[in-house]
């Protein structure tokens, strides 16, 4: 094996998420990630889900040049000894995530188990400023758990149900008790299920606008988190609220640990290789690159996956 | 971050604040046990003047109310106060003091061996600072069957014209009228022009020392004048609380000379706007430490830095200096306070406070930062809190917020 390879660990409330990359010498780019929960202890997460992203990226502990750390368990992830580490929050690394599929791309939101982010980027990529959602679950993932878990149902369902919905209902979205609670009453009430789950994706959808209108419009969009990753209907929610395309990265919950990942490689002495440039730089996987979720674990960002090793831009 | 073990170094003025604060608590206490004497509780940006002028030992409960946030029991005492009607989402210090008197405890008996807030005689306040003071005063002259009388400025004033300071001179007449009937007692008028040169005195040199921290680097950060402002608060008119602000100007300025940081390696330099979250005062100053980053100046602790005794009516300069109190100022003004001292301190970002049981002492609910952000250039970040009641802050979203907001101006530069 040759080149650098650079770890990012993602350590969310619900999920911990991997990144790894591996710079080699002939300009080509392996990537490697792995996602598994989180539970209570962030160190035998985040350990579990770099070996598992190595082991995809076809590297080894030894090899890894530095690693950056993120997300609300942040603090707690291990990695292995001797490796150089930095800890960067979650908002910066989606950011960095983001961007590097979508150069153009002006605001980013990540919905994520605990927090949504909306984060605003200027014309040279940087992050101009951000919001995050209050003390309070609503408008986050934890807050279609809980309503999935009262209906009795998985949340791949609720997301099907509401790709079925045909009117429009709105649900309050400012209490995820009272929400719950408001779900059971449309039901008595007669309202379609379809109908009454997709109000509940359009509920975090309107906290979403909240945060994102102080920083105005202007500008490609893209969604990241788990939300975005497991139901479609969180796409279609905020493309119906904010009356424009939402762009959705081919691994949407791993754009914090990808960022992270460009971070390290990025903040590493020895980071500094040709093949991150051009991975930087390069035209291809901008803004309107087609969405993946073919789910390989070697084609982090391709338009198109059939097996190969590329970072961006190629078939793989 | 926080990789290099960086050591803060202690002021060594603390000490003597403490013995301070000390025979401040001791002699309050003796005063409410002494038949001969008579105490008052005032507001914090009251005409305590008056009050010490007259004789009364002058108390502040508002103090009380931040103890109980600094201490972290404010979430027990505030469920209390809602038993009794008052809103969990009204004034923390007011709900976690009332639940404090009805569980009959106080942290000051484990500080100074006392039993607790000293009973009152007389309750004033003034809603230059918001309504909730009103309801509070109420609570406690009804509880101990004390005489409660109030100010009522008139607010959100952008100038502070002749009529408004001759309105409230109007109203603080009244009040010396209403003590000097109710208690027989005579205000001596020298001693009150006395005790107003005094507190003019001790509120310049607070905003002396508050000024030293325009200094590259600051020899003193808000989680120190947090601590420090204790006497301006409660001794005005002192001469003690004088010669302590001398001595803490004297250091300040002695470690500018000597180039003597707060926060070795400062990196950045910030606003705090709004009120202090007093239970996470040593999360959020350890924050701010680690990240290198100075909060320079603040809203809050530049509050008793009042302008200067002119020698002229002292009525006139208690009506004026409480009337020109940021909080009491419209949006336009409040705007132009903050550019002008952002200016001042030379700050990369500000952080406002959006304090949930505190909105008179919150900016950051009709677009202020967002204008500030867009004319100035300026990153802003809006924390979401509370002044004591612990449960509207959550310290793992705050400390993501904190380190992103800087992280965000390492981008920058």
């Amino acid at each position: 094996m040759t080149g650098r390879v650079f770890a990012g660990v993602d350590a969310g409330s619900s999920a911990t998420k991997c990144v790894v990359l591996r710079f080699e010498s002939g300009g080509e780019t392996v990537v490697g990630h792995a996602v598994t929960p989180s539970g209570f202890d962030y160190a035998d997460a985040s350990a579990r889900a770099l070996r598992e992203a190595l082991a995809s990226a076809g590297a080894v502990e030894r090899e890894i040049a530095s690693a950056v750390a993120t997300g609300y368990g942040r603090a707690g992830v291990r990695f292995p000894d001797g490796v150089p580490r930095r800890s960067i929050t979650e908002i910066t690394c989606h950011a960095r995530g983001a961007r590097e599929w979508y150069p153009a791309v002006r605001h980013v939101i990540d919905i994520g188990g605990q927090d949504t982010k909306v984060i605003r980027l200027c014309d040279r990529g940087r992050m101009a400023d951000y919001r995050m959602n209050a003390k309070c679950a609503a408008g986050t993932g934890t807050f279609l758990e809980s309503i999935a878990v009262r209906l009795g149902l998985p949340l791949a369902a609720v997301d099907a149900l509401a790709m079925q919905s045909t009117a429009r209902l709105t649900l309050n979205s400012y209490c995820t008790v009272f929400t719950s609670t408001e779900v059971l009453e449309r039901i008595k009430a007669g309202d379609a299920k379809e109908d009454i789950a997709m109000g509940m994706f359009r509920a975090i959808a309107s906290r979403v606008i909240e945060m994102l209108a102080a920083g105005g419009r202007d500008g490609p969009v893209a969604a990241t988190g788990g939300v975005v990753t497991h139901c479609r209907a969180m796409l279609r929610a905020l493309e119906e609220a904010l009356e424009v395309p939402v762009h959705r990265p081919p691994l949407p919950q791993h754009a914090g640990a990808y960022g992270a990942a460009l971070l390290a490689a990025e903040g590493s002495a020895e980071g500094d290789s040709p093949a991150l440039h051009r991975a930087v730089e390069a035209p291809g996987g901008g803004v309107g690159a087609p969405s993946c979720a073919c789910g390989d674990s070697r084609s982090l960002n391709a338009p198109s996956c059939a097996g190969s090793t590329s970072l961006r831009g190629r078939p793989c | 971050m926080g990789e290099t073990a960086v050591k803060r170094i202690e002021i060594e003025a603390a000490g003597r604040l403490r013995a301070l604060m000390r025979r401040y608590f001791l002699d309050l206490d003796e005063a409410a046990k002494d038949p001969g004497r008579r105490v008052a509780w005032c507001t914090s940006v009251g005409p305590c003047e008056i009050l010490a002028a007259f004789g009364f030992a002058v108390y502040f409960p508002e103090n009380h109310g931040a103890l109980l946030g600094t201490k972290k029991i404010s979430h027990e005492m505030i469920p209390r106060a809602a038993g009794l009607g008052y809103s969990a989402e009204a004034c923390s210090y007011m709900n976690s003091d009332i639940g404090c008197d009805l569980l009959g405890c106080s942290p000051l008996r484990a500080m100074y061996g006392i039993e607790g807030p000293p009973r009152p005689d007389l309750l004033v306040y003034s809603t230059n600072q918001c309504r909730d003071v009103q309801e509070w005063f109420r609570y406690f002259g009804h509880r101990y069957e004390a005489m409660v009388a109030g100010l009522r400025p008139p607010r959100h004033l952008g100038e502070v014209k002749a009529e408004h300071i001759a309105d409230v001179r109007v109203q603080l007449e009244r009040l010396i009228e209403q003590i000097e009937i109710r208690f027989e007692l005579r205000l001596d008028r020298r001693r009150l022009r006395e005790t107003v040169e005094r507190s003019s005195r001790l509120s310049v040199l607070w905003g002396r020392v508050l000024d030293t921290a325009r200094h590259r680097p600051s020899p003193l950060t808000f989680w120190d004048m947090l601590i420090h402002m204790a006497p301006v608060i409660l001794m005005r008119g002192s001469e003690e609380a004088i010669a302590y602000y001398e001595a803490l100007l004297a250091e300040m300025e002695e470690r500018n000379a000597c180039g003597v940081a707060a926060v070795p390696g400062e990196r950045w330099r910030i606003y705090w706007e709004g009120m202090p979250v007093w239970p996470r005062l040593r999360d959020l100053s350890e924050k701010f430490f680690d990240l290198r980053t100075a909060v320079v100046a603040s809203t809050y602790c530049n509050s008793w830095a009042f302008e200067p005794f002119d020698g002229g009516d002292p009525l006139d300069w208690m009506a004026r200096t409480s009337l020109a109190i940021f909080i009491n100022r419209d949006e336009a003004s409040k705007e132009r306070f903050l550019e002008q001292t952002f200016d001042r301190f030379d700050v990369d970002g500000a952080v406002f406070h959006n304090a949930r049981t505190c909105p008179n002492n919150t900016n950051s609910r009709y677009g202020m930062p967002e204008r500030l952000r867009e004319r100035l250039g300026l990153p802003v970040l809006v924390l979401d809190g509370d002044l004591a009641d612990v449960r509207f802050f959550s310290t793992a979203q705050s400390m993501t917020n904190i380190e992103a907001f800087i992280e965000q101006m390492e981008g920058r530069s």
